[in-house]
């Protein structure tokens, strides 16, 4: 039997396009109808309400606090990880006895699933029975609560974050690393550059487009920050609530659909623009460098 | 004192390689050494050694007076030519060429001058605010010659530096490097795997195979006077015609032949202290022939082989031809040999050759060596 090559071509591509319609493109596209209606997750008559969504978020006081939450724990994150990471990185870069066992020990963390560390380490932070807090008691020093003071709820949780997320940033910073030719530091070496000069202009430089790149994925992930907050806190504890928790708190909580649909849809466009800003910036040094643009 | 002084030079490599098994070389200052060598003859660890970027594992460098065995490049007065350039990729044509003196603490007005200096010798001023990666290979390494010369280093290093560019760039690329070594009086050691390029560009050729030094010489005596066969095949473009045979002495007489042929090439009284050899070796097997003869190589370069009316007869094989001359292949009782000529001959047609006996080398089959 012979096919004839439209209809295959249609085959082939026909089951993925529909996938993308029906679980990316029109859950968008639906999502930001609903941002323009009351629709309420009990019921009811749905009605457009024109822009009032956006109207209520902006008035809210839960959203600019959760928006400065987030960015709080988005730059804290990112910034400790990436100078964590890349410091480890630096640390692995010459090959050394047991190397290969400590590199995959370092990579633990970022394989297991943020859920369940967010239940570990609420055990291990606990402050009557926690781990941290029986060796601290040990040593007669002082026991934080490291979940229930306000002041140090957020800052547990960001632990948490830097603790699975900089073996990721470890990774990205090594293949930076590997990708500079070894020639290069033998020119720098006969060109008598100081190892501090080596550093800031042959190794920095050359490792900073993937040093972006890993930045800018981690950030647009931390700006979704849910599962540790909600393993950790709960979606609506003040201390600790992100954009996507409160997200989830008005919508899965409240109930309240289309308010919740334009929560997602700001979001969206907060990682949208940054996710820009990263790439154009990105290409922007490749391009100065001479190489082909991401 | 010489300049640069290699004593018994070694690199064990720590999964057992020798690439380097001992090199001893003295260099002076303003001289221009190539070494040569093929592929994994150890010519480029040799120059990586003296550079700083291997560490030796047996032996000593002394540079200018000073034991730099161990030192680490920085602290060796020298420049370095790579072979694939090794420019840095995202600074300028002109930051890679300040690089090495913005590290010395040089002030911004040297820099600029020392630039303006290098980048007119080297012809790259155009290309000053382009990347490296823009530029083609001749321009990029170029570059590099602009960023080892703008230092005034003891020695310039070169690794094969012409070696991934183009006939054409290759040759004006060389012409220049001879250029600036005479009229500055560089002290440099150059590696290359091209004979012809070791030839036109050296005061001394070191020529290496297996980790070690097969002769040091000037270009002439090392084309004309191959220490061993090594030598012999690997300098000249095609090497040495090279025939197993056995020298035989009737008489006063010595002849080159084959047992399988008659034909006997005399031996020019040149080689008379070749008599002494024949005689000893014919004392210490104790034969009792009243006629000596020793199994010996003689070598025999193409140009001084030519067509005659009579001589040694043969059938041409193949004929190269490479406009200004050629190389003709003839198949001959003796073996097969390659005559240069500006004739040219077709394929199948007989003739005589005749060999210039002044210029007839001999080698020792079992060692390789230059007979007298």
């Amino acid at each position: 039997m012979r096919v004839k090559d439209g209809v295959l071509k249609y085959g082939f591509v026909g089951p993925a396009l529909i996938f993308l319609i029906a679980f990316n493109i029109f859950p968008l596209f639906y999502n930001i109808y609903l941002s323009f209606t009351d629709a309420e997750l009990s019921g009811g008559a749905t009605q457009l309400i024109g822009g009032r969504n956006y109207g209520v978020i902006f008035d809210d006081t839960r959203y600019s606090t959760a928006l400065r939450t987030t960015g709080l724990f988005v730059v804290l994150a990112v910034a400790t990880e990436l100078i964590l990471g890349f410091a480890l990185a630096l640390a692995l870069q010459k090959p050394f006895w047991g190397k290969p066992v400590i590199t995959t020990i370092l990579l633990v963390p970022m394989m297991l699933s943020p859920a369940v560390m967010g239940l570990y380490w609420n055990f291990i932070l606990n402050g009557h029975y926690g781990v941290v807090n029986q060796a601290l008691s040990v040593f007669g020093l002082f026991q934080p609560q490291w979940l229930t003071d306000p002041d140090l709820k957020l800052f547990s949780i960001l632990m948490i974050d830097i603790w699975m997320w900089t073996p990721f940033m470890m990774l990205i910073a090594l293949a930076g690393l590997n990708a500079i030719p070894n020639h290069l530091y033998e020119a720098a070496a006969i060109d008598r550059a100081s190892r501090w000069t080596i550093f800031r202009r042959i190794t920095l430089p050359l490792c900073s487009p993937l040093l972006f790149l890993a930045v800018l994925l981690r950030t647009t992930d931390a700006l979704k920050q849910f599962d540790l907050v909600m393993a950790v806190t709960g979606p609506n504890d003040r201390a600790t609530q992100t954009l996507s928790a409160l997200l989830y708190q008005v919508m899965f909580r409240g109930y309240k659909i289309g308010l919740g649909s334009s929560y997602s849809i700001v979001i969206l466009l907060i990682v949208i623009a940054l996710a820009s800003i990263f790439i154009r910036y990105i290409a922007s040094i490749q391009a100065k460098q001479g190489r082909e643009s991401a | 004192m010489p300049f640069l002084e290699l004593q018994n030079l070694q690199k064990t490599y720590p999964d057992g390689t020798r690439a380097v098994r001992g090199i001893d070389l003295q260099v002076d200052k303003g001289e221009f050494i190539v070494l040569l060598g093929p592929s994994g003859c150890g010519k480029t660890t040799t120059l990586r050694m003296i550079a700083g970027l291997e560490d030796p594992t047996g032996g000593q460098i002394t540079l200018d007076n000073q034991n730099v065995t161990h030192l680490p490049p920085s602290q060796r007065d020298i420049g370095f030519v790579f072979q694939f350039y090794a420019l840095y990729p995202h600074m300028t044509v002109q930051k890679n060429i300040a690089f090495p003196l913005e590290n010395i603490g040089t002030s911004p007005a040297d820099i600029e001058a020392a630039l303006n200096r290098v980048a007119r010798a080297l012809g790259v001023e155009a290309l000053l605010d382009q990347y490296p990666r823009q530029l083609s290979g001749g321009d990029q390494q170029r570059v590099s010659l602009a960023r080892a010369m703008v230092r005034t280093p003891d020695i310039y290093l070169m690794d094969e530096p012409l070696g991934t560019l183009d006939a054409e760039h290759r040759l004006e690329l060389r012409a220049f490097i001879r250029r600036q070594q005479l009229s500055l009086s560089i002290t440099a050691i150059y590696v290359t795997h091209d004979q012809e390029e070791a030839m036109s560009l050296a005061d001394r050729i070191v020529v290496m195979d297996g980790g070690k030094i097969r002769q040091i010489g000037s270009p002439s005596e090392i084309y004309n006077h191959p220490a061993d066969l090594f030598v012999a095949n690997f300098v000249g473009s095609p090497g040495m015609n090279l025939l197993n045979g056995q020298l035989v002495q009737h008489g006063d007489s010595l002849t080159f032949t084959r047992p399988d042929s008659d034909i006997h090439i005399p031996i020019h009284a040149n080689i008379a202290p070749m008599r002494s050899v024949l005689t000893q070796r014919h004392e210490d097997t104790k034969t009792q022939s009243s006629m000596a003869s020793k199994q010996v190589v003689l070598g025999m370069r193409p140009e001084f082989i030519r067509p005659a009316n009579r001589g040694i007869p043969g059938d041409v094989i193949l004929s190269e031809y490479q406009g200004s001359h050629g190389y003709v292949h003839i198949d001959t009782p003796i073996g097969e040999l390659v005559m240069r000529s500006t004739d040219r001959f077709a394929i199948g047609e007989k003739i005589h050759l005749h060999l210039n006996e002044t210029h007839i080398r001999l080698f020792d089959p079992d060692t390789g060596t230059a007979l007298a």
